[in-house]
């Protein structure tokens, strides 16, 4: 590959110094004239019928301007299920249920006005545990359902996994568990919404899609009544998305139904703890894995059943299992895998996807047994995931297509760097653990497409109009990084405008680690058929063969003679300034060729697949059961990296938000109830707490990636517990299965493996018997 | 009730009337109209909302608007020069990687800087300790701490390392 | 927020004086991290909030050369407290704690005094005070009392402070020669912890350097209130200094406590980790006792 000027280099992000400056506007920072203060009111209890709502004393109530209940609204189905609505009508399902809602002149009038709305509510018994859920005369979280568990059948079996499991010299069987946590986004949910004269509508809003939000928007308003209308969605910054925003909520929907009744624009700002209770968590597991291999340590097969926690409502938390078929059947080569997954109803908050997609989950249980095999087969833990590591070329049983691989070598380099084999102190380990993901887009919708439309102007400046979403990654540097790189001009040149559906052409949403590759390869598009389109007027303008001039540094020029050169922007004006003047603008909308799945699962939902490895060195403490991570490093094969500052950024925040994940963070849900609604008790990690990190590139050169890049905004956080979990057990031989790895966890374990009891008393003869604590 | 009060807004001096029951936070955001301010909690526990008063980094959610009487504010719109020159530290966060969504940003900058006011050298144990009430979900704050070590003179850390390319005959991993 | 009239007194008795005269509607606020909290969430309602912060007191703890007593102003802020080099050097188990409290953010405005008379279980100022001994200094309209920290708590959320009374003043007793003390905040965090449990030991040792003279222990999370394991200060007393002492006395003072589950952490850890913490911070300040001698 030729040197590149652009691509490949640190450079800071485009909107970093309005954001360094406090002039990024961020849904908080938003007002428009005359607008009103939405809140809205929550359900009472996890599971009730609601037999009567009286609103007349906040009706009355001097700055309110409107109230909406259930009964109020027309017939808005919200969920992947189409199983919710944004007011609830007759019954809540959880904690969060919307049960009311106000407009007012101030927040404040808005929050007075919740307190006087009463409601009478039945309660139901409600359910909280999805294997309870799960069996035959549980309550029903839906009435007119026959069952508990939705209807998905996340069901594959490829190969014979009975017939390989007779076959294997090794297997272990083992019981994992994960729980909610939530995405913690520094800014907190939020919505405007207007309507003009006609109708038209237009809503601002925290979104990670607003291609996708525009369509549910416009869906919502035909059931309004309001036909053929348009719908314009604007994105402002946005303070973190995760996932948390892949989807629409009831307080968008809100929002507007308040904006149509008052005929005012309608914000609903959420507040911290709101943003705790009534946002969408990853969702809690429970796997039941096995996995065999031969005495050469070359895996047969893999076996998971695995029930998740979907809560009262459908979003695309209940479709996280088509990501997790990905490491199950790939991760490795595996010939015979079985996998089925059961969603399950509760009366919990409902979920949604979070940063990895379920691949977090299905690696913690993945990881931790291929370990546990290693163990049992003899053999060390790198060498046995060297022995199974996919190559380029493979195809797995799912139908993936691996082309560039480089996860032996992301092993290698853990091994390396993380210097493994170095003598260890006392309750001192290592571990890794690897992961694949997807990389080149991710088909879960009808289309994984991208639009970019390109103008330039009479100087060689261009205004990018692309459909991808920037939630902080750093998107719109990366493209511009590509388009300058194509065109010869600098990052400068390139304005990235976005995240406006009026001026914006589509795309599927920021998802999936997919906008460096998906809106890249758009963008790069675009710009070769400008770039076509500039070369042929400089050949006619410098009498020179097409084929020998390049664009570079803001020239047209002949590769054999740099003085038969002529700046683009005079080149740009002449053409313009002329009888018959052009102006010169391209678009381009790729969709890569990934497949959706078929109806045995099998298909390659993505062009290509980031792997990497995780290496970790922890100190447990042994006495009170802490765990110190000493050093990490987290390898990952990216193709390429179009700027390493940004895509170490990636893999920085992705390992800390896994090692949250791995060791502090859960959301205590008690019957239902969140009990830690803050950042007190919800432990995100602070500055003190981080580690030593190395994020080593291993550079492929994907050939379907632009410039040879693979996404990289998930994997960060993919396998850190796993490998946080295996260099517990090599620290002090306790395999911990259940997150977060706590330091009561990792106590109680040790106590255990000693033959004491929580206490630290011998053991007596029934171990079952737990020590009493006398209050 | 309300009163009248005046201070020192990012070098200006100011005379307006507040309300008792206002935040330092509601003043700057609502009745001052500068936004770059962010809340991220409402209750302490995040640091998005820093200003300084005084040279001392404060939550001003949990500031009351009436104690800025007689004293000196400064806001993130208060540090880049009048010709709109990025401050050091603002600099450095922004070619340095320290910044994602950026809605920590304004109150991240604002504990760094009451830090190096103070201690211009100040050593990463400082810097952790001064920036450990501004929680950011993005970057894992490596990016953060070696933004703040570029200024304060601590060479950045953090590997740099291409372990291995496609096209690199010689792998060095 | 809910409305409130703002009051700024000068003085005490101005302060006791506004107090009393809107009796029942008014709260006290010195650096009011916790009482914006509470009247954010609307757990208080007050029509008034008098102000402490405008009282002229001093702003640096302060040593008594002749009596050798420590004085530390009750609306002092954590952050002055813990920028002391007097509170650094010769009161280490005061300065480990307050240097943890929150963030600097919340350090810079919050107060000493605020800590103790929220009166919450996990407060961490209490627990270094309660071990040195200190006193407390209650103003109010029939004058000044003290009243010794350890008595100070009644309950959760509950202590000494009556209507219009205001705490004033810490007074921490001489050192006893020989002194080193410690404090350790247990959490899952490194930093913007409450505590799942705090522990506290200041040892005294005799001339011999190994010998317990005197123990105090005090226990934060371990009951509804700060308290001191008495027992495990008695078993300590005479006896030589060591892991194994250390370690039984940590056991006796498990015994002592009176933890319970709760979401911060489960009865039977934080009984454990009573035991664990207190062998090492008891290691810690006899470290610091003898660094101490030898500094001397």
């Amino acid at each position: 590959m030729p040197d590149l000027h652009t691509v490949g280099k640190r450079i800071p992000k485009i909107d970093a110094a309005d954001k360094a400056t406090g002039r990024a506007r961020y849904i908080q920072d938003l007002a428009l004239p005359g607008m009103l203060h939405g809140r809205i009111l929550y359900s009472k209890y996890a599971h009730a019928r609601i037999v009567k709502i009286n609103t007349e004393k906040a009706r009355a109530l001097p700055g309110v301007r409107a109230v909406l209940t259930g009964d109020d609204i027309p017939d808005i189905k919200m969920g992947v299920y189409k199983d919710n609505r944004p007011l609830k009508k007759d019954k809540v399902c959880s904690y969060r249920d919307e049960v009311a809602a106000v407009a007012a002149v101030d927040p404040q009038t808005a929050r007075e006005a919740l307190k006087l709305i009463e409601v009478a509510y039945e309660p139901l018994t409600a359910i909280f545990d999805p294997e309870a859920a799960m069996r035959e005369g549980s309550p029903l979280v839906h009435a007119g359902n026959k069952t508990n568990v939705l209807r998905m059948p996340w069901k594959l079996h490829y190969g014979d996994v009975d017939a390989a499991r007779r076959a294997a010299d090794f297997t272990v069987s083992e019981r994992f568990s994960t729980t909610w946590v939530t995405h913690c986004c520094m800014g907190t949910s939020g919505a405007i919404a207007e309507f003009d004269p006609a109708n038209h509508l237009t809503v601002y809003s925290n979104t990670q899609i607003p291609s996708l939000a525009q369509k549910d928007f416009l869906e919502a308003l035909s059931v309004m009544g309001l036909k053929e209308r348009r719908v314009r969605v604007i994105k402002p910054c946005i303070g973190g998305g995760f996932g948390s925003k892949l989807d629409t909520y009831a307080y968008e929907y809100i929002a507007i139904l308040l904006s149509y009744h008052t005929r005012r624009p309608v914000k609903i700002e959420f507040d911290r703890t709101e943003e705790f209770l009534a946002t969408s968590p990853r969702q809690p597991t429970v796997t039941y894995i096995t996995q065999g291999c031969d005495r050469n340590g070359k895996l047969l097969f893999r076996d998971i059943r695995m029930i998740l926690d979907n809560g009262a409502y459908t979003s695309w938390g209940a479709t996280t299992p088509s990501v997790m078929m990905m490491p199950i059947t790939t991760l490795y080569r595996v010939p015979n895998v079985r996998f089925e997954a059961k969603c399950v109803y509760t009366n919990n908050t409902y979920s949604q996807a979070m940063r990895g997609y379920g691949n977090p989950q299905a690696t913690f249980a993945i990881e931790s047994t291929i370990d546990m095999l290693a163990e049992a087969a003899g053999i060390a833990p790198i060498e046995f995931r060297r022995i199974n590591a996919n190559q380029p070329g493979d195809v797995s049983t799912q139908g993936l297509r691996i082309t560039t691989c480089g996860l032996t070598e992301c092993m290698d380099t853990v091994k390396a760097r993380l210097e493994w084999d170095k003598p260890k102190a006392s309750g001192e380990g290592v571990g890794c653990a690897s992961l694949i993901h997807v990389g080149g887009g991710a088909r879960v919708y009808k289309s994984d497409g991208c639009g970019t439309i390109i103008k330039m102007d009479d100087y060689g400046k261009i205004d990018l109009f692309t459909g991808a979403t920037d939630m902080g990654q750093g998107s719109e540097t990366v493209i511009a990084q590509i388009v300058a790189e194509e065109l010869g001009l600098n990052v400068d040149d390139i304005h990235v405008i976005h995240s406006d559906t009026d001026i914006c052409p589509w795309d599927v949403g920021a998802h999936a680690s997919r906008t460096t590759f998906v809106a890249g390869n758009a963008a790069r598009g675009a710009a070769m058929k400008i770039k076509a389109r500039v070369l042929e007027l400089g050949a006619k303008e410098l009498n020179a063969p097409l084929e020998k001039l390049v664009l570079h540094r803001r020239h047209i020029q002949h590769l054999d003679d740099p003085e038969t050169k002529i700046e683009i922007g005079k080149l740009l004006r002449k053409t313009h300034f002329n009888h018959g003047g052009q102006m010169l603008m391209a678009e381009c909308f790729y969709d890569p060729a990934n497949e959706n799945m078929g109806m045995d699962f099998r298909g390659n939902m993505s062009m290509t697949y980031t792997f990497g490895t995780h290496g970790v060195r922890v100190q447990v403490d042994e006495e009170t059961g802490k765990v110190k991570i000493l050093n990490y490093v987290a390898a990952h094969d990216v193709g390429r990296a179009i700027n390493p500052m940004l895509l170490e950024g990636q893999v920085y925040g992705g390992v800390m938000m896994g090692v949250g994940y791995a060791l502090s963070e859960q959301v205590l849900l008690e019957k239902g109830e969140t009990m830690n609604p803050n950042f007190r008790d919800y432990k995100i990690l602070t500055a003190k707490d981080v580690i030593p990190i190395e994020a080593p590139v291993l550079e492929t050169h994907d050939p379907d990636g632009p410039y040879g890049a693979k996404g990289i905004g998930e994997p960060g956080c993919v396998p850190t517990a796993p490998a946080i979990a295996n260099a517990i057990y090599n620290a002090v031989g306790v395999r911990i299965k259940d997150l977060p790895i706590t330091p009561e966890r990792v106590l109680a374990a040790i106590r255990e493996k000693k033959g004491l009891d929580l206490c630290g008393r011998k053991r007596e003869a029934d171990p079952g018997e737990a020590c009493v604590i006398e209050e | 009730m309300s009163r009248d009060i005046t201070f020192t807004f990012n070098g200006n001096l100011l005379t307006l009337t507040v309300e008792d029951h206002w935040t330092l936070l509601h003043l700057i955001r609502e009745e001052l109209g500068y936004t770059g301010t962010k809340e991220g909690c409402g209750s302490g526990e995040c640091g998005a909302c820093t200003v300084i008063v005084d040279g001392a980094a404060v939550n001003s959610c949990l500031y009351l608007a009436a104690e800025i009487n007689g004293r000196s504010l400064v806001t993130i719109e208060g540090l880049a020069a009048a010709d709109g020159t990025l401050h050091p530290i603002q600099r450095a966060f922004v070619d340095h990687g320290g910044i994602q969504c950026g809605f920590c940003s304004p109150g991240m900058i604002m504990s760094a800087k009451a830090l190096l006011d103070e201690n211009s050298h100040a050593a990463e144990p400082e810097i952790l300790e001064a920036i450990a009430g501004n929680l950011c979900r993005c970057t894992g704050y490596v990016q953060i701490i070696e933004s703040i070590k570029a200024v304060s003179g601590g060479e950045p850390e953090g590997p740099r390392v291409v372990a291995w390319r496609g096209d690199d005959p010689h792998p060095r991993s | 927020m809910r409305k409130f009239t703002y009051l700024v007194p000068k003085t005490l008795n101005e302060a006791i004086s506004m107090h009393t005269s809107y009796d029942g509607r008014t709260r006290y606020i010195a650096g009011g991290t916790d009482v914006l909290v509470k009247l954010k969430e609307g757990k208080i309602g007050p029509d008034y909030l008098v102000s402490l912060k405008h009282i002229i007191c001093q702003d640096q703890p302060f040593l008594n050369t002749e009596t050798g007593e420590l004085y530390i102003g009750a609306f002092m802020t954590h952050r002055s407290i813990e920028r002391s080099s007097l509170v650094e050097h010769q009161y280490p188990i005061l300065h480990d704690a307050v240097k943890n409290i929150g963030s600097v953010q919340i350090r810079n405005v919050a107060t000493i005094g605020g800590n103790l008379v929220n009166a919450v279980p996990s407060a961490d100022g209490a627990i270094p005070l309660i071990a040195l001994d200190g006193k407390a200094r209650i103003y109010g309209p029939k004058g000044d009392r003290l009243i010794d920290l350890a008595r100070f708590f009644l309950g959760p959320g509950q202590c000494e402070i009556q209507g219009a009374e205001i705490l004033t003043e810490i007074i921490i007793p001489r050192l006893e020669p020989r002194t080193g003390s410690a404090y350790i905040k247990h959490g899952r965090r490194e930093a913007m912890e409450l505590p799942m449990l705090g522990v506290g030991i200041l040892l005294s040792l005799d001339p011999d350097m190994a010998t317990c003279a005197k123990a105090r222990i005090c226990l934060g999370v371990a009951a509804p209130t700060p308290f001191r394991a008495l027992a495990a200060e008695a078993y300590l007393r005479g006896k030589s200094v060591t892991e194994d002492s250390l370690t039984e006395a940590g056991k006796i003072a498990a015994g002592e406590s009176r933890v319970r589950d709760s979401i911060r952490g489960v009865a039977w850890y934080r009984r454990e980790m009573v035991g664990v913490l207190v062998k090492r911070m008891g290691l810690l300040a006899l470290e610091r006792a003898r660094n101490m001698e030898l500094n001397m």
